[in-house]
């Protein structure tokens, strides 16, 4: 693995977080390094980090850890990188948690601006619905159907051509 | 399960862009996902313009100017109910597939195609450009012979509205002094087209100044081609000093 040399923190520095539930974690300064947005509720004494509770916040925290030598990509690369759907294993492991957690580390890396932890729940959740029928998809996230009957024949009609290609 | 905002199902989604039959699965799960959904999968519509069930939701949604121009050569328009979507606002792309897929539905209700396709095509393309301000590129590529040139100069009135167009082929149209006013207006307030393509019409000197004062203006166009179109010596110098200003 790279060592992070680019990160100006040096590697004893730490930085304190505390969730909304009042939970507080000291982590590498690096990591806020990374992702700008967690520096700032560093060491506020009062200050906590809205929406994210403790449980959530450590998986969070935990999988930025593992990855903080990863080089940093740049923007430019969102599409292909989205488009990739190969996870790394201990990637797969890692989010192979029940379904209301992925949900809500997607959450919290939306809310964090944790783009490459953001791409990779949605790779897994998109891995979830492939190859399935509309009913599956529905069962496996516990969704309900709010189509009229007349409207999703309609849809179907005006949707028949995606089927053939 | 946990709601999710709607900015973290494009993601989702994204990652299905592929795989059409994935998507349409996923849209038929409920309402919220489908609207999601729909942008992304008639983006991709632009690549299958030659499907006649593309040709056939197009019809459905003609205003009645639209249609009015289909009056005259007794076409049956298709009678289902009115989409439910706005889904010609999501392509990005004109191209000869539409040609192809207007040809394929006329045959298949049989009738006859040389005489009435050019019509049909105007009025798809006048609905598109009336209902999606977000097209990407356009080829109008020899379209005089089909549609002469008062409509060209209709089409490219349209254009006005465009927010997002990068690309315009106007290769042979016969566009005149008219059409070439029309187009300069457009560039001096265009901020997106990058490649131009006016060869072999007929601007002459006049169109060519036209031309010429918009290029002071417009600071995106990149590529402009421009051969065949009898500017003379005059319009030939005022084009460029219009360039040297783009440049310098």
């Amino acid at each position: 693995m790279d060592n992070g040399t680019s990160n100006s923190a040096s590697e004893n520095e730490t930085i304190t977080l505390k969730s909304c539930d009042g939970i507080e974690f000291h982590i590498d300064a690096r990591i806020a390094n990374r992702y700008t947005l967690l520096n700032n509720w560093n060491g506020g004494e009062s200050a906590c980090i809205p929406n994210v509770n403790g449980k959530v916040l450590e998986k969070v925290l935990e999988w930025c850890e593992h990855h903080i030598n990863d080089p940093q990509l740049n923007c430019g690369d969102d599409d292909s990188r989205r488009r990739n759907t190969i996870i790394e294993e201990w990637d797969e492991n890692f989010l192979s948690c029940d379904q209301d957690m992925l949900f809500e580390i997607i959450l919290a890396a939306n809310y964090l601006e944790i783009k490459p932890l953001l791409d990779l729940g949605c790779k897994t959740v998109a891995n979830m619905m492939k190859s399935k029928s509309p009913e599956e998809i529905r069962s496996a996230f516990n969704i309900d159907n709010d189509y009229t009957p007349e409207e999703e024949e309609q849809f179907r009609k005006e949707n028949e051509w995606a089927e053939d290609y | 399960m946990i709601k999710l905002p709607n900015e973290c199902y494009y993601p989702i989604f994204n990652n299905l862009q592929d795989n059409y039959k994935n998507l349409l699965s996923c849209a038929l799960v409920n309402r919220q996902w489908c609207r999601i959904i729909i942008p992304i999968l008639w983006s991709k519509a632009k690549n299958h313009l030659n499907d006649i069930r593309l040709i056939k939701i197009f019809l459905l949604m003609l205003n009645t100017k639209e249609r009015a121009l289909l009056i005259p050569f007794n076409i049956a328009l298709p009678s289902h109910p009115i989409p439910l979507f706005e889904y010609s606002s999501y392509i990005t792309s004109i191209n000869d597939n539409l040609d192809y897929g207007i040809t394929g539905w006329l045959r298949y209700n049989k009738y006859e195609t040389r005489r009435v396709k050019n019509v049909v095509k105007f009025s798809l393309i006048s609905m598109f450009l009336r209902t999606n301000k977000n097209l990407k590129s356009l080829n109008l590529n020899s379209n005089y012979y089909q549609f002469g040139s008062e409509r060209v100069n209709t089409l490219l009135e349209a254009l006005y509205d465009n927010t997002a167009l990068n690309t315009l082929d106007l290769h042979n149209n016969k566009i005149d002094i008219e059409g070439g006013r029309i187009i300069a207006k457009f560039l001096c307030k265009n901020t997106t087209l990058i490649h131009l393509d006016l060869s072999s019409n007929n601007l002459g000197s006049e169109g060519g100044e036209a031309l010429a004062n918009a290029l002071c203006k417009n600071t995106m166009l990149t590529f402009l081609y421009f051969h065949d179109n009898n500017i003379g010596s005059k319009g030939g110098k005022a084009l460029a000093n219009g360039f040297a200003r783009i440049t310098g």
